[in-house]
């Protein structure tokens, strides 16, 4: 810098004055102020103004948190900062904001019992009802329970075992045995008093749900099972995914006296993963259906006798002939569900599922790299564009509701936008 | 005017630790370290919120805000700047969330809240003065207050404001000439009466 040619900016005197300018330039400056009355009356005046401003002191502060910020300060150093920011805002808060927390928490506490508490006190009915349900089945000789769960499953729960008292003793209330119903004797039965006082009529129904290693072979022994004990599949799918245990699903019939022998062999077959048996007690049902049988067909006797004994008019002959062929009717229908009924009876219902306990394959055929790039390429692509078409959806048919929300609500939220930047830029 | 401003860089070995030492020192544990650090800034940083908010009582708030903050991202600090920048820092975020809560508070719930005068009006000069400082424009009055007040270098202001010490120094510039302006104008004629509006805006 030339002192000489006085030129040194105003600024750059600030600069000096701020101890801003390197050395060389500082000694130059300083030089050139010693000189020259001009650029030290502009320093002056820089001085001057920053004295000035020092007249503008802040007050002391009471500093009544003094002692609480180095408090914080030893528990962030000892207690880890999370401890620390807890305590810290715990000895902050006001006896309103602690209020308020207590409050929140008792209510979050009240909000959670009072949710809790109806769910414990029905599980606890439930389980007592169950249990008492279990132990009445259990004095009766009833077989209906689920072995693997530890619950007792209820399908039919008064369905043949209260008949079970009734049995004479010694036909199949304690043992395994199924009680084999009245069965095709149910049309020599005179009246519904006399069936009720037989034998009970039972249809059983039992579930199994099994896991096994060898699939193949477990189908196998089923068709061998099925065979021995005279039974046959109502109903089959079997289902072979690749990479995936294969399961089969059978409902099967049964005869009711190889029930339990035919599900003890199932049971053979794997690991029985769930067990359930159920018994519908059919007889009052049965000796009704025989009564209404009966009478049907007296009717239908005597309307024949009608027709066969009396003349009378055409209009009254074909009016008998309507009357024989309606109570028909009525009869094939009942003898159809008669039988039903006693099929159900003498053949017990096997609801069965056999799954492959499975075991991925090592040289499972994996798709190649290329494939899989392709595929997620190609899932890419469908998804990126479903997204675009909801988009696109989702704007034609809210976009118009929107705009008209917007166009409504734009002038009164620049109005308090404006408001709000005004305040702000007033503090 | 400060003609031997803080120069960290050079310090001698035999002097005090720095304040960077400091806070290294109680971001593992030293609380004696934050203690010192707690002396040297208690009063700047209280007085950089009293020149900036009217009431002294929230300035004790902020200020105690700061060091909780300050203490809360101990573990986390590094120190690639000065301390002092990185607390005035922290001093702006925390002044600008004060300012927006207030603004909403005025804004959407018309609290405007403790209007009082900020602090005892000493005299009339002082008063001329802070009227001056408040007419400047605002981030010329933000350069201003941080070079004389809280005493931060051309590069400091510069990392703290998001400018080039160029634009820092010719704007310092700028502010000092309209504060001569200014201040060499006459006087208003009632300057106690405007004092509250025009420090809200410091």
């Amino acid at each position: 810098m030339n002192a000489t040619a006085h030129t040194l900016t105003p600024e750059e005197i600030m600069a000096f004055l701020d101890g801003e300018l390197p050395a060389l330039d500082a000694q130059a400056v300083a030089a050139h102020l010693e000189s020259c009355a001009a650029c030290s009356r502009v320093a002056g005046q820089f001085r001057q103004a920053s004295q000035e401003l020092k007249s503008w002191a802040a007050a002391g502060p009471a500093f009544s948190w003094d002692a609480f910020v180095l408090r914080a300060a030893g528990a962030t150093s000892g207690g880890g900062i999370r401890g620390a920011n807890a305590k810290m805002l715990a000895r902050n808060w006001t006896w309103k904001q602690w209020a308020l927390a207590s409050g929140g928490t008792v209510a979050v506490l009240l909000l959670v019992w009072s949710a809790s508490v109806p769910n414990l006190l029905r599980s606890r009915r439930v389980a007592d009802g169950s249990l008492h349900w279990l132990r009445s089945e259990q004095a009766a000789g009833s077989k209906s329970f689920d072995e693997t769960e530890g619950y007792i499953r209820v399908e039919q729960p008064t369905a043949g075992l209260k008949l079970n008292t009734r049995i004479e003793p010694g036909a199949a209330a304690d043992s395994n045995e199924i009680p084999h119903g009245a069965g095709s004797a149910g049309d020599q039965v005179e009246d519904s008093d006399q069936i009720a006082s037989a034998a009970p009529m039972i249809a059983r129904t039992v579930s199994l749900s099994i896991v096994v290693k060898d699939f193949p072979g477990s189908r196998a022994s089923l068709d061998a099972i099925l065979a021995r004990h005279r039974g046959y599949s109502a109903q089959l799918s079997l289902s072979t995914p690749e990479n995936a245990p294969r399961s089969l699903q059978a409902s099967l019939r049964i005869p009711s006296a190889e029930l339990s022998a035919a599900v003890a062999e199932l049971r053979t077959l794997g690991r029985v993963e769930n067990e359930s048996q159920a018994g519908e007690e059919v007889t009052q049902q049965h000796a009704d259906l025989v009564a209404r049988l009966q009478n049907s067909r007296e009717t239908e006797q005597r309307l024949r006798g009608i027709l066969q004994e009396r003349t009378g008019k055409i209009t009254d002959v074909l009016q008998v002939e309507n009357e024989i062929s309606r109570v028909r009717g009525d009869i094939e229908r009942m003898e159809a569900d008669q039988k039903e009924l006693e099929h159900r009876v003498d053949f017990a219902s096997v609801e069965l599922q056999l799954s492959e306990e499975y075991k991925a394959q090592l040289n499972s055929p994996a798709p190649s790299v290329s494939t899989r790039l392709h595929n997620a390429a190609v899932a890419g692509l469908r998804s990126a564009w479903e997204m675009v078409f909801g988009i696109v959806l989702f704007l034609a048919e809210y976009g118009l509701t929107l705009l008209i929300w917007a166009a409504i609500l734009a002038l009164p939220a620049f109005f308090v936008w404006r408001r709000f930047k005004g305040k702000l830029a007033s503090l | 005017m400060n003609e031997s401003p803080n120069a960290p860089n050079k310090r001698d070995p035999a002097d005090p630790p720095s304040d960077e030492q400091l806070m290294v020192a109680f971001s593992q544990g030293s609380t004696e370290a934050f203690g010192e650090l707690f002396a040297r800034y208690k009063q700047p940083l209280f007085g950089f919120y009293c020149r900036r908010v009217a009431d002294p009582a929230h300035a004790e708030e902020l200020t105690q805000e700061t060091f909780l903050a300050v203490l809360r991202a101990a573990r986390r600090y590094e120190p690639r700047a000065l301390f002092r920048t990185y607390l005035y820092a922290i001093g702006f975020k925390i002044l600008r969330a004060h300012r927006r809560k207030a603004a909403f508070r005025l804004t959407f719930l018309g609290v405007a809240g403790s209007r009082e005068p900020a602090v005892q009006i000493a005299n009339e000069a002082e008063v001329v003065l802070r009227q001056a400082v408040g007419k400047l424009e605002r981030m010329d009055r933000q350069i201003l207050m941080l070079r004389e007040f809280e005493e931060l270098s051309y590069s400091e202001i510069g990392e703290l404001l998001g400018l080039p010490v160029n634009t820092v120094r010719s704007r310092l510039f700028r502010a000092r000439m309209g504060l001569r302006d200014l201040l060499a104008a006459p006087a208003p004629k009632s300057p106690a009466a405007e004092l509250t509006g025009s420090e809200e805006r410091i």
